[in-house]
């Protein structure tokens, strides 16, 4: 299945830039606006309604109550003391590496915010940094899967509520769910404020 | 992602995207009515369709295509991208455990 996922993505990135040169905006504007979000709001009812009908789902959802919470947060401190580690490690600007990393995969906050906050350059890491991010996610989802589901959902960042919370559920079961959503929201919600203060810190 | 018009600001210059919450709804909505039905039948929806997956991909592809911007900067930072996204997936995964470890959580 994975092979499917990764050629819709190929045929997908080739279509988009074939439209964007030789083709129509409006087209451009259909797929990539009504087309993905027409396929995402009707995923979250499907995955809602599956989690819904599942009586095990529900009652672990229960026991973990707001202790799932940590998730996010160590998402969180994770990436920006990752950023932190690997800019000493290239010789980098530690705080605007560290505000790249806070984007948590969302690359379209990110890169304009990054960019206007510290110039084209870093724009650009922080587009290709997060975007990256969400497509290794994608990639790499049968292997880590495997290993545990809080991995992909911690590779996930910001995109486990939107764009690869279908992936994660489908490979990692239901009872993923309500973990990878809720981990994905909260760093979405926290993303433009732990870029900005962590800006702040020059 | 789309709807970045759709925000609101909340004070000293923070601006809050609204686009979670129009996905919020139908998440919760699905939850419910799975919970209401369950007792009615046994109902095996599966997983989450995949063809629905595939036409998600394929659109989110499709942006990436199209943005011209990022395409422009892939090899220009390519390398210290890589490199910064490993230190930050790495610290992500371990802390992720760590924290797991902390609370108990299984």
């Amino acid at each position: 299945m994975i092979k499917h996922i990764v050629s819709a993505l190929l045929l997908g990135i080739v279509a988009g830039y074939l439209n964007s040169n030789w083709g129509s905006i409006d087209a451009g504007f259909w797929v990539s606006d009504y087309m993905f979000n027409g396929a995402l709001i009707a995923l979250l009812f499907v995955m809602g309604l599956v989690f819904g009908l599942d009586k095990e789902s529900v009652g672990k959802m229960r026991k973990t109550g707001l202790k799932i919470l940590v998730i996010p947060l160590a998402v969180a401190s994770g990436s920006i003391v990752g950023g932190a580690a690997s800019a000493l490690a290239l010789g980098l600007d530690v705080v605007k590496t560290m505000a790249v990393t806070a984007g948590y995969g969302w690359y379209t906050l990110a890169g304009p915010l990054v960019g206007q906050l510290f110039g084209a350059h870093w724009g650009a890491l922080g587009f290709v940094v997060n975007f990256l991010r969400e497509l290794l996610t994608i990639v790499t989802i049968s292997l880590t899967a495997r290993i545990d589901k809080y991995v992909p959902i911690a590779l996930g960042g910001a995109t486990t509520m939107d764009t690869t919370l279908p992936v994660i559920v489908r490979y990692c079961g239901s009872d993923s769910l309500i973990a990878a959503f809720s981990s994905g929201f909260t760093l979405s919600i926290i993303a433009p404020f732990t870029i900005i203060a962590v800006a702040a810190l020059r | 992602m789309i709807l970045t018009d759709c925000s609101v600001r909340a004070g000293a210059g923070f601006v809050i995207d609204l686009r979670m919450l129009y996905l919020v709804v139908p998440l919760v909505i699905g939850i419910l009515l799975g919970y209401l039905l369950r007792e009615r039948r046994k109902v095996d929806l599966g997983k989450v369709s995949l063809g629905v997956i595939i036409v998600l991909i394929f659109s989110l592809g499709f942006g990436i295509g199209s943005n011209g911007e990022l395409l422009k900067s892939l090899p220009e930072v390519g390398l210290d991208a890589v490199v910064i996204l490993v230190f930050a997936l790495g610290f992500s995964v371990v802390l992720v455990w760590a924290a797991r470890k902390l609370v108990r959580l299984e």
